[in-house]
C-alpha cells in the first residue's frame, strides 16, 4: 500500500460521513448556538442584534406570572398536551389491540385505520373545520341530542376539561380531537409491539386461570410500557411542535382571543410578525428547558412503571 | 418480469418529470437585454390572472425594464421577505396588505419613495392619490408605500329580507345607528326558539371601523401614544357589546364562524344567514356571480343593496380603509424599474386608461380620481352599481389603522380584546381592559422606538 492510499484510507471514514456532518453543523449546531446567543439580544432580523443581557428571560418570567403572552401560550400548550396525549394513547392502544385480533379482513381494517394518518395536515385541518362547525358541523349534529347548546369548538374560548366550564368544549378541545386523526402512527407502533409479545406469557396466564382483562392488565400493558413511554415523550414533543393545524383553524392568530395560541404559533408570531427574533429565541430556549425537565422527570418516573424484558434499565 | 416492468415505469416517470421540469424553466420568458424587476405578490387564481395581464402589458410597453412576477399565496409572505433580505437577495418590489408600512419604514426595511424616484415625481404622486390611499403609505412625513388598490367597507344588505321586515322599500342610506339596530332587530329570526337568521352582528375585527365611525382615534399623533381607551372607542365597543347581550355570546360565536372571510356561496349574506353584513367591495363579485347563476337557472334573483355606514358622531369618519400597497425593500437591485411599474399600475402619468382596465378586470377600487373618472372606468361602474357605491366612499374621509411601529401587534391585540368581550357572557370591565391594552401596547411601541435609539453596530441601512 502506497503512502498516498494509506492517507486516503485514514480519511475515508470522515469523507463518507462529511455530507451528514456538514448538514449537522449548518442546519443544527449553528442555529442551536445562534438562537442561544440571540436570546440575549434584541434582534429584528433586519438590523444587527443588540445585547440586552437577560431582559428577554425577565420578560418571559413576567408574562408567565401574569398569564399573558408566553404564559398564556404555555398554558394552552399544556392543556392541549394534557388532553390529547392520554386520549390518543388510550385510543391507539385500544385500536392496536382490536386490530391484533385474528378476524377476517384484518389487513383491510388495519389499512383503513391507518389511512387518515396519511392525509396531509392542511387537508385534514380544513376537513375538521367543517366537521366541528358549531352550527352546521356533523359532530354538533350528533351532540345536539345531548346538549342544549352544543359546543363552539374552534369558535369558543371554553376549556371542556377544566373546572369553570366542564364539558363546554372550545378551540383547544377541538385541536385535541383533531389529534386523534393522526393516531394511526402510534397505533402502528403498538401493533408491532403487540406482535412482539411472547405468546408463552399468555399461555402461562391462561393456565393460571387469567381472563381476557387480566391478561391485558398484567401482560399486555406491562409489555407495552416501554412503547407507551416512548410514545408519551414523542407525544409531548409533537404537542409543543403543533403548528400547521393551529395556524389553519385560527387563521394564523390563535383566535378566538388567543384561546388556541399554542407555543409554536406564539413563537412564530413573535419572530416573524412582531420581528422580535431575540425574544422568540428566548422563548425557544425556555421551552427547551421545560421540555428537557419534563423528559427527565418522565425518565425518573419510568423506573416505577416501565417494564423492560430482561429487567429494568 | 414484474420488477422489470415496474423499473421501466419508474424510469419513464422520472424522465417525464425531468422533461416537464426543464420545460417550465425553459418556457420562462427571457428579459432580453432589459433590466429585470422581480415583483413578489400574493395573488393567485382569477386575481393572479389579472396581475399577470398587468405585468404583460407593462412589459409590452417597455424597452428598459422587464417585470417578473412571482406569486406567493399564503400567509407567510413576511417571513419569506425577511429571509430574502437577511440572505441579501430581496425582490425589487412587493405587494402587502397588512398594517406594516410604519413598522418596516421605521426599521429601514423599505425605501422611502423619494429615495428611489425623482422628488417631483413623488410629490406629483402624493397629490394625485386619493387622501385615503395616500394615508396608507405615509409615515413620518414621507411616502414609503404606494397604494395600488383600496379596500373600503360598507353594509351589504339583502333587499328582499329587509323590505319584507320593514314592509316598505329599503332606505337608500341609513339615517342613524338606531335605524341600523332597528332593522337588524326586525330581520333577526327565530324558529322554535332557535336563532335561524341574524339581522346584523358586529364582527369582532371591526372595532377599527366602528371606533372611527363613533369619532374615536386609535392613535394620538401629537403625543405619539396609542389610544384604544379613547372614550368614543369605548362607546363603540359598548354598542357592539349590546348585540352580544341581546343575542348571547354563544349565538354570536356560532354565527360568526369565520364567516366573513368565506368565499362565494359560503358568504353568509348569500346563504341568508345574515340580512346585513359589513364587508368590502370584493363581495360585489360574489353577489353578481350568485345572481347570474340564479338567473341562468331561471330562479327568483335575490336583490341586494349597499349602505354606507351611518353617521354617529360629528367627529366621526365615514369608514375605515385598508388596501394593497407597493413597497420597495431596501437593497432592491432595481428600484428604478420598480418605480416605473408602480406608475404604470396605479395609472399616473398618462397610464389612466391602463389602470382603469386593471381595476375593472379585478374589481379593484382606483387609488386616484383621475382613474375613477376615466371613461373606461365610468362605463364599468354603470354596469356595476353596487361597486360604484364603494368607489364613491373611497373618496370620502376614511380612517386607516395607525401608521406606527408595532401596528401589526396593536391590530391583533385590539381584535383579541373584542373577541374576549363578544364571545363571553361574563361581564368585563371595559374601561379597565382598554386602559390595560393602551399601556401594554404603548410599552410595546416604546420598546421598538427605544431599541432603535440605542442601536449599536453597523449602519442600519
Amino acid at each position: 500500500m502506497s503512502v498516498g492510499s494509506k492517507g486516503l484510507h485514514r480519511w475515508s471514514p470522515w469523507l463518507f460521513i462529511s455530507p451528514w456532518l456538514l448538514g449537522l453543523i449548518v442546519l443544527f449546531v449553528y442555529p442551536f448556538i445562534a438562537s442561544l446567543v440571540w436570546s440575549f439580544t434584541e434582534y429584528d432580523l433586519l438590523t444587527s442584534p443588540r445585547f440586552v443581557g437577560v431582559d428577554n428571560y425577565k420578560r418571559i418570567a413576567r408574562e408567565f406570572i401574569r398569564g399573558e403572552g408566553f404564559g398564556k401560550a404555555l398554558w394552552n400548550t399544556f392543556y392541549f398536551a394534557a388532553v390529547s396525549i392520554p386520549l390518543s394513547t388510550v385510543m391507539a392502544i385500544g385500536l392496536a389491540v382490536m386490530l391484533n385480533w385474528k378476524v377476517r379482513g384484518q389487513a383491510v381494517f388495519r389499512t383503513l385505520f391507518y389511512l387518515p394518518s396519511m392525509v396531509p395536515m392542511v387537508a385534514s385541518s380544513i376537513l375538521w373545520l367543517w366537521l366541528l362547525d358549531p352550527r352546521d358541523g356533523m359532530v354538533n349534529g350528533v351532540l345536539a341530542y345531548f346538549y342544549e347548546t352544543p359546543p363552539l369548538w374552534f369558535q369558543g374560548m371554553q376549556e371542556g376539561v377544566s373546572l369553570p366550564t366542564p364539558f363546554q368544549f372550545g378551540s383547544k378541545d377541538g385541536l385535541a380531537l383533531m389529534s386523534f386523526w393522526g393516531v394511526g402512527n402510534f397505533m402502528l407502533i403498538y401493533l408491532a409491539a403487540l406482535g412482539d409479545i411472547d405468546a408463552s406469557l399468555y399461555q402461562a396466564a391462561e393456565l393460571d386461570g387469567a381472563g381476557r382483562f387480566q391478561k391485558f392488565r398484567y401482560i399486555t400493558l406491562p409489555m407495552l410500557s416501554p412503547i407507551i413511554f416512548f410514545n408519551l415523550i414523542l407525544g409531548i414533543i409533537q404537542s409543543v411542535q403543533a403548528f400547521t393545524q393551529v395556524y389553519i383553524v385560527s387563521e394564523g392568530t390563535g383566535q378566538p382571543a388567543e384561546s388556541s395560541l399554542l407555543i409554536s404559533l406564539q413563537l412564530f408570531l413573535t419572530a416573524f410578525r412582531d420581528l422580535e427574533m431575540g425574544y422568540a429565541s428566548a422563548i425557544a430556549w425556555a421551552l427547551f428547558v421545560i421540555l428537557a425537565t419534563a423528559t427527565w422527570g418522565l425518565f425518573r418516573s419510568s423506573r416505577n412503571w416501565v417494564h423492560y424484558r430482561g429487567g429494568r434499565l | 418480469m414484474f420488477r422489470k416492468v415496474s423499473g421501466a415505469l419508474l424510469l419513464l416517470l422520472s424522465v417525464i418529470i425531468l422533461i416537464w421540469g426543464m420545460s417550465i424553466s425553459l418556457s420562462s420568458p427571457s428579459p432580453d437585454d432589459r433590466e429585470e424587476v422581480v415583483f413578489w405578490h400574493f395573488w393567485s387564481g382569477p386575481d393572479g390572472e389579472v396581475v399577470d395581464d398587468v405585468i404583460r402589458r407593462f412589459n409590452q410597453s417597455q424597452d428598459l425594464y422587464y417585470v417578473r412576477g412571482v406569486s406567493m399565496p399564503g400567509n407567510n409572505f413576511d417571513m419569506k421577505l425577511f429571509l430574502s433580505v437577511t440572505g441579501g437577495d430581496p425582490p425589487d418590489l412587493i405587494n402587502q396588505d397588512d398594517p406594516i408600512v410604519a413598522d418596516w419604514a421605521f426599521r429601514k426595511a423599505i425605501f422611502s419613495m423619494d429615495e428611489i424616484a425623482p422628488l417631483e415625481e413623488v410629490e406629483q404622486m402624493r397629490k394625485w392619490l386619493l387622501p385615503s390611499a395616500r394615508k396608507l403609505g405615509e409615515y413620518d412625513g414621507r411616502l414609503y408605500a404606494v397604494c395600488n388598490g383600496l379596500d373600503v367597507r360598507a353594509l351589504y344588505f339583502n333587499r328582499d329580507i329587509v323590505e319584507q321586515a320593514l314592509r316598505r322599500e329599503a332606505p337608500d342610506e341609513l339615517e342613524s345607528l338606531e335605524q341600523l339596530d332597528e332593522i337588524a332587530r326586525l330581520c333577526t329570526r327565530y324558529s322554535d326558539g332557535e336563532l335561524t337568521q341574524i339581522g346584523y352582528l358586529p364582527d369582532p375585527r371591526r372595532l377599527w371601523v366602528w371606533g372611527s365611525i363613533f369619532g374615536g382615534d386609535f392613535y394620538d399623533e401629537s403625543t405619539g401614544r396609542v389610544t384604544p381607551d379613547d372614550a368614543s372607542i369605548e362607546k363603540a365597543l359598548r354598542w357592539m357589546q349590546s348585540y352580544r347581550e341581546r343575542l348571547g355570546a354563544n349565538a354570536v360565536a356560532t354565527y360568526r364562524q369565520n364567516d366573513q372571510s368565506l368565499p362565494n356561496k359560503m358568504f353568509p349574506l348569500l346563504a341568508e344567514r345574515y340580512a346585513i353584513v359589513l364587508d368590502g367591495q370584493w363581495r360585489v363579485r360574489d353577489i353578481e356571480a350568485a345572481q347570474q347563476a340564479t338567473n341562468k337557472m331561471r330562479g327568483t334573483v335575490t336583490r341586494y343593496g349597499v349602505w354606507p355606514l351611518p353617521s354617529v358622531s360629528p367627529n366621526g369618519k365615514t369608514g375605515w380603509v385598508n388596501g394593497n400597497v407597493f413597497l420597495v425593500p431596501r437593497h432592491a437591485k432595481n428600484s428604478k424599474g420598480a418605480w416605473e411599474f408602480i406608475k404604470f399600475w396605479t395609472g399616473i402619468d398618462g397610464n389612466e386608461a391602463e389602470a382603469a382596465r386593471t381595476c375593472a378586470a379585478g374589481g379593484w377600487i382606483p387609488v386616484s380620481n383621475a382613474v375613477a373618472e376615466s371613461p373606461e372606468f365610468q362605463s364599468y361602474l354603470q354596469s356595476h352599481p353596487l361597486f360604484a357605491r364603494f368607489v364613491e366612499l373611497a373618496a370620502t374621509d376614511q380612517e386607516t389603522t395607525p401608521l406606527v411601529p408595532g401596528a401589526n401587534r396593536y391590530y391583533r391585540e385590539v381584535n383579541n380584546l373584542v373577541q374576549r368581550m363578544m364571545y363571553n357572557d361574563d361581564s368585563v370591565d371595559l374601561s379597565k381592559e382598554l386602559t390595560a391594552l393602551a399601556e401594554d401596547m404603548q410599552q410595546h411601541i416604546d420598546r421598538i422606538r427605544y431599541r432603535s435609539l440605542y442601536k449599536e453596530g453597523p449602519e442600519r441601512d
